[in-house]
């Protein structure tokens, strides 16, 4: 895919996804959600393995993400609790984001932007780790000066999701 | 001879784990992880008894199909043109290959990518490539290179369930008086249900009995596994101490748990529903609804099927800011000891609004399935009991399933509508023990499913 966008506009959406990464690496889930716009969605749909003629097989209805900016505050509300056991003590993560492609939008101040995403996820002592392979197809929107996510698809190279739970953002 | 005296001790201490839980109400950790066992779990449980494939509503059109498992057999769930459907084992009659590597699908036949046989959608074999050139001028006699269908297969209310065993008896049996108390999630509409799409799958390193158990009448978790949810106002309920009412039941050998709800409310389903579940469910159900304001929240049919009801916020602050209403079935499938694929389905009313569907579906998967942050925690706890019953200290280690035994006496007979045997309390361990007898049961005396 060709830049599609101003080298100025790419820069600006690079920096954005790599202080993203960085804040959910970090578990700053809270400052992570300050990224999404108010109307924000968030998605990642289901995924079944297919024939080839039958597209790439992800549901329209399944998901594993449905979430909207309201609901998302609610996981991340969950996640300051004391008793969040499933991230206590804490996924040990690194979001690898790498392929950006950016292009222009048909809304003014808004980019279409696709990433591949690599998430390595270790937790306890256990020598083995899981790994997530997904693209994401993000819509960035530009509010007061600032990028904003308002939305973000996120589709797995999964048809069976080898990690025990999702108690982390992708 | 090594094998023998192997499976002669594995016998002893099943014998020991079963006396203690019977006498004790203590149960040996090891039988919660241990691969020696696991081989008896495959032969004499998921070898003998139903065990759930698909809904009805996953193949809703001729030719739809999709792949499903026991174990580790592999078996293709089809609807064929005349909207009959079959359970077929997916291997091809020839050489053994394969025959369906796509999980669903449509399709009116199923052609073999080695030698190229190819079957309809019944099962029947209708195209074999040089016929007559590799079987002779009469070709093969096609019925008898059929491809061969689960020993069994029924259908209870568009549950799909098959079994390895001919000799199982008839699921309607097998289910028993289990049915009464399926029917709060299965009959809420005349118009039955439908899956919200394909199911999640995971693979989560935790053992299958864990959930099974759980699902059974585990109530006391909640207060303390669920607690985030509770205090983020994902779980509406002012304080843990509301969750500690509750009903255990057993009945055959599955079990169930009611909780209650604010009278009037239904768990919060809308009033279409509400009204056809009334309309839909006996006398004796409805009492319960209306005069006891309880109703099935989880449930296990043994062995690894769950049901669980519930209603949870969505979003933070609006309308969905209050109890949603969902079901979810789900299935967990062993993939070897301590390990377990798990596949998790929504559930709604066919005749719902499509607006409560997407409410419904979305409640689901915020709270429960690979995501849910109910169902996170859960995932945590399951796999950390594996993980430590895998070591040898589990075979000296016992663990307490005494809850309601020295306190708790079972409702008397004629002041409990249902069937089975009902116990008046949330936080007790009659159900789980249940489960593990049953469990035993099949383990130690090769039970035929009965």
């Amino acid at each position: 895919m060709m830049l599609e966008t101003s080298v100025e506009t790419y820069w600006e959406v690079y920096s954005f996804l790599m202080h993203e990464a960085e804040l959910l690496d970090e578990r700053r889930e809270r400052d992570w959600l300050d990224l999404f716009t108010d109307d924000a969605e968030y998605l990642m749909p289901v995924r079944v393995n297919r024939e080839r003629g039958e597209g790439d097989g992800f549901s329209e209805e399944a998901f594993y993400f449905e979430e909207t900016r309201g609901s998302l505050e609610l996981r991340v509300r969950r996640l300051e609790t004391e008793y969040a056991w499933a991230e206590d003590p804490p996924s040990r993560t690194r979001h690898f984001v790498t392929n950006v492609r950016v292009a222009e939008s048909e809304e003014e101040d808004e980019v279409a932007v696709r990433t591949n995403l690599l998430l390595y996820r270790s937790r306890g002592s256990d020598p083995k780790h899981d790994l997530i392979s997904a693209e994401r197809k993000d819509t960035l929107r530009k509010e007061d000066g600032q990028w904003k996510l308002r939305k973000r698809v996120i589709l797995l190279d999964h048809s069976v999701l080898t990690t025990h739970n999702l108690s982390v953002f992708l | 001879m090594i094998g023998e005296t192997r499976e002669k001790e594995i016998y002893e201490v099943l014998q020991e784990a079963r006396r203690s839980l019977d006498e004790d109400g203590k149960l040996l950790a090891k039988v919660y992880n241990e691969p020696s066992i696991f081989d008896l779990e495959v032969k004499r449980i998921f070898s003998k008894t139903w065990v759930f494939l698909a809904h009805e509503s996953e193949i809703p059109w001729s030719g739809d199909y999709v792949l499903r498992r026991i174990i580790d057999d592999s078996f293709i769930v089809t609807r064929d043109e005349d909207g009959e459907i079959h359970v077929l084992f997916n291997m091809c009659r020839h050489r053994g290959m394969q025959l369906c590597r796509s999980d669903a699908g449509n399709s009116s036949h199923f052609r073999c990518p080695y030698h190229g046989y190819t079957y309809q959608n019944t099962g029947k074999l209708n195209g074999v490539p040089f016929q007559k050139e590799a079987y002779g001028p009469e070709g093969l006699d096609k019925d008898e290179w059929a491809m061969t269908p689960a020993p069994r297969m029924s259908i209870y209310e568009g549950m799909i369930f098959a079994s390895l065993n001919p000799d199982v008896p008839p699921l309607e049996e097998y289910i028993g008086d289990m049915g009464w108390y399926l029917d709060f999630y299965l009959k809420k509409s005349p118009a039955g249900l439908e899956v919200v799409g394909a199911p999640q799958r995971w693979i989560m390193p935790a053992d299958w009995k864990l959930a099974s158990e759980n699902f059974i009448g585990d109530g006391y978790h909640t207060q303390s596994t669920h607690m985030s949810t509770i205090k983020a106002g994902i779980m509406r309920v002012k304080s843990p101490a509301y969750l500690k009412e509750g009903v255990q039941i057993t009945a055959g050998k599955h079990g169930c748990l009611f909780m209650g709800f604010k009278p009037g409310s239904y768990f919060n389903y809308p009033q279409g529903i509400v009204d056809s579940m009334l309309e839909n469910l006996n006398e004796d159900q409805v009492e319960l609804l209306k005069e006891e304001s309880i109703m099935p929240l989880n449930a296990t049919v043994f062995p690894n099927l769950s049901f669980l009801h519930s209603a949870m916020a969505i979003e933070a602050e609006g309308e969905l800011a209050t109890s949603v209403p969902y079901l979810t079935i789900r299935v967990w499938q062993p993939m070897g000891p301590g390990k377990m694929e798990v596949w998790s389905w929504c559930l709604v009313e066919k005749d719902a609004s499509e607006e409560f569907k997407r409410n419904s579906n979305r409640a689901y998967l915020s709270t429960f399935g690979a995501s849910g942050t109910l169902e996170q925690d859960d995932a945590e706890n399951w796999s950390g009991q594996t993980r430590v019953a895998g070591g040898e200290m589990s075979g000296q280690h016992y663990l307490n399933y005494s809850a309601g035994t020295k306190h708790v006496e079972p409702i008397p007979d004629g002041e409990w509508p249902g069937p089975g045997t009902a116990y008046p309390k949330n936080y007790v361990d009659f159900a789980q023990r249940h489960f593990w007898q049953t469990y035993f049961d099949h383990l130690l005396n090769g039970q035929n499913g009965s």
